[in-house]
């Protein structure tokens, strides 16, 4: 695959974002966004790909403002989370796409904490101009809830790692030119003690990638196949089998995230759209139901601050943050589960990037069914907090 | 020097150390269950022990007598006296002295624990409208007001009427008190006010002290439920059967989850309204999220109380085990000071106020 030219990382100085109002950071971003949100959709119930949402990409980039929460001497815009939330905010009410954020969110905090300087220097400006577009490589056929039964092997040859496996529900893989990839490099230990954090180009010889459509009849993720990929040795992130602390680390960071209160927002919105539209709003058991989801809503709003202030405060996230994705993924469901009630005959009706989506009653229920599945299915956080929160037995 | 936070946070554990005057620290509930049905339903020394520890004083301001701490702290030790089932009724004593702060005549015995003055305050089951219930014509208050905690056993009752703040002592002539036996074993008082000669105190914002008090119920009922989670899991955790503890089943485990994710809700809800009210948020946003917090800990408390009893099994449906003081409290204190439907319909009325003032400004 072909990323685009390299954007231009050097902008001028940040101010200090932290330091402004939030009425100020506000009013900051929403010019920004508004004079120069680029011609692509906007309120997309999808994920837009690497060609239509790259022009957003390179503007933030340009502006220095991809990385949110990175420092500024890394080349973020060093945003504490009450900021970084309005900055969210403020994307979210003109519809901004989302960018892909795998290296921003994901691997980049990864290195800096775990990876060498010369990793650092490396890939964390290619990240910052979109040179580098990445994909997690975690799940396998045999390997999702259960997720250190992973089989995806690299072996050691001289100074490369052999790679031989398979990776499936690959969020925008076929967008990637790098993948980060959980891999098993001792068999003969507890498997969560044998797995390595590896970095794979995309182009390396033996990688094949077949897209996967998904209910909403979108092909957002694939499958990797690593058929004999060989890799330099110091493709690794942290020590040989330390991958399962690290990735576990990454995941308690992504539980915050997931638990944001942003896509129940939006859905409740909606919800209360559809309601005024089909003469519902003032029925006394539409509005007691509706009641139920907007407080839920709000208590989950105070929840997720709570977490935010943990981050900030540089607290250690827990298994207590099971809590917050489970609620957060199940009030969406509950949500696109009453505009399914209230749509009627419409509910199922497709309605495309230009439609009114604001009526998309099916599109939120299927959007929303993932969200109980990926970053550790509610059954399985279920099982952490039963046993890692309230010390239940085995 | 300490943040702000650092200070409210120490002042909280203070607290919590303080409170093993009146809830044993092992977790007895000895004095709870003898003191169960037996008018007036609390105990004056204990009574008399909170006034000295200035719990009854924590929220008034320093150049009253009192402690001047915020709501914050109050919730905190108003969890730790549910977790211990205390049945001595501090909250709507701390109501109706907020009140009378209101109205600029708190009475010092009452802060002191001297006397007990509570909150008469409600004129019909759903009702969140302090002010119904009762008139004051002519230098006289004629009425009811209903569902009194701590009623039978009070020597002066605040009474929220239309024309401001009433102080009634409970030998005033033209008073009868009704005495309501509750599940918990508390007692309840119905008041019926036959023109009691009364003078009306000046109290702009009834309505305050009334979401006060909500927040502070719901921190009580945060703590019994708590409290009925921990005994719970302990059960859990050492009930054998088929060999095994029964905490090790999947299904029990991720009910129990649930309680834990009502639990972290009910948490962050209570000190997000604490906190808005301590930093003199907005009346109506604050309002909003005393609703909702207060809404949380009630559903939480009725989660708590059917699956403490359903997972302990037949011992849950005994008198002599504990779990079940837990159980008779929740059904009581989960529809004082609010229940869910007025609750949520008053949450729904604020939300409008609210988007017709975003409106207005846009």
């Amino acid at each position: 695959m072909t990323v685009s030219p390299p954007f231009v990382a050097a902008h001028p100085p940040h101010p200090d974002f932290n330091a402004m109002t939030d009425a100020e950071f506000r009013t900051c971003v929403r010019e920004f966004v508004q004079t120069n949100y680029p011609d692509i959709p906007r309120f997309a119930q999808r994920r837009l790909r690497w060609p239509e949402v790259s022009p957003w990409y390179a503007i933030l980039a340009e502006k220095g403002w991809i990385a949110p929460t990175w420092p500024q001497n890394l080349g973020g815009m060093g945003l504490e989370a009450s900021k970084h939330l309005i900055l969210i905010e403020e994307y979210e009410r003109h519809g901004c796409a989302r960018v892909h954020d795998i290296g921003t969110v994901m691997l980049g905090p990864l290195l800096m904490q775990y990876g060498t300087q010369d990793q650092q220097d490396l890939y964390l400006p290619r990240i910052l101009r979109g040179e580098d577009v990445w994909a997690q490589g975690y799940s396998e056929p045999g390997a999702g809830s259960d997720l250190a039964a992973l089989r995806t092997e690299a072996l050691r040859d001289g100074d490369t790692w052999v790679i031989n496996g398979q990776k499936t529900w690959v969020t925008l893989g076929a967008d990637a030119n790098m993948v980060f990839v959980l891999a098993r490099t001792d068999k003969t230990v507890k498997k969560q003690a044998g797995i390595s954090f590896l970095l794979v180009p995309m182009d390396a010889d033996g990688v094949t990638v077949r897209p996967i459509e998904n209910l909403e009849g979108h092909a957002e993720f694939c499958e990797i196949f690593f058929d004999n990929v060989r890799i330099p040795l110091g493709n690794i992130v942290g020590e040989v089998n330390q991958g399962w602390s690290m990735a576990k680390a990454l995941l308690g960071h992504e539980r915050v995230f997931i638990g944001a209160p942003r896509l129940s927002a939006n859905a409740l919105a909606r919800l209360e759209a559809i309601a005024r539209r089909e003469g519902l709003w003032h029925d006394p058991a539409f509005r007691d139901r509706f009641a139920v989801l907007a407080m839920d809503l709000a208590d989950l709003t105070d929840l997720f601050e709570s977490y935010v202030q943990r981050l900030r405060d540089g607290t250690p996230i827990g298994p207590d943050v099971g809590t917050l994705k489970i609620f957060q993924s199940e009030l969406y469901q509950r949500i696109s589960e009453e505009m399914m009630m209230i749509s009627g005959s419409l509910a199922g009706m497709k309605i495309g990037d230009d439609g009114d989506r604001q009526m998309d009653a099916a599109g939120t229920f299927l959007a929303a069914r993932p969200t109980t599945i990926f970053g550790g299915s509610t059954e399985v956080m279920r099982n952490v907090l039963a046993r890692g929160s309230l010390g239940l037995p085995k | 020097m300490t943040t702000q936070s650092e200070e409210w946070a120490e002042n909280i554990r203070m607290l919590v150390e303080s409170a093993g005057a009146v809830v044993p620290e092992d977790g007895s509930l000895d004095r709870i269950r003898a003191a169960r049905h037996q008018a007036p339903g609390f105990e004056r020394d204990v009574w008399s022990t909170m006034g000295e520890m200035g719990w009854l004083a924590i929220l008034s301001n320093e150049d009253v007598g009192g402690l001047g701490l915020g709501l914050r702290e109050a919730v905190a030790l108003c969890a730790v006296l549910g977790r211990g089932l205390v049945p001595e009724p501090a909250v709507s004593a701390l109501h109706a002295i907020r009140l009378t702060e209101q109205a600029g005549a708190v009475p010092q015995d009452a802060l002191t624990g001297d006397i007990v003055m509570v909150a008469a305050w409600q004129s019909s089951p759903l009702s969140l409208e302090p002010s119904k219930g009762v008139e004051l014509t002519d230098g006289t208050l004629s009425g009811t007001k209903i569902a009194v905690d701590g009623g039978t056993g009070a020597d002066v009752f605040a009474v929220t009427t239309p024309q401001g703040l009433v102080l009634v002592p409970r030998d005033a002539a033209g008073l009868t008190s009704t005495a309501i036996p509750m599940h918990d074993g508390t007692i309840c008082a119905e008041l019926h006010f036959d023109r009691v000669a009364a003078t009306s105190l000046p109290c702009p914002d009834v309505d305050n002290p009334l979401y006060e008090a909500m927040l502070l119920h719901a921190g009580y009922l945060m703590g019994v439920s708590e409290q009925a989670f921990e005994i719970t899991l302990d059960y859990l955790r050492v009930r054998k059967q088929f060999d095994v503890p029964i905490g090790s089943f999947q299904a029990l485990q991720h009910r129990a989850t649930e309680i834990k994710v009502q639990l972290e809700l009910a948490r962050a809800a209570i000190h997000a309204a604490a906190t808005a009210l301590d930093h003199k948020a907005e009346a109506t946003v604050a309002q909003m999220s005393v609703l909702r917090a207060r809404t949380r800990a009630g559903g939480l408390a009725r989660l708590v109380a059917r699956e403490a009893v359903q997972m302990h099994g037949a011992i849950g449906y005994t008198d002599e085990a504990d779990i079940g003081l837990y159980t008779r409290k929740v059904m009581v204190a989960a529809g004082q000071y609010g229940s869910d439907a007025p609750l949520r319909s008053q949450f729904m009325a604020l939300r409008e106020t609210v988007r017709d003032q975003q409106g207005a400004c846009a």
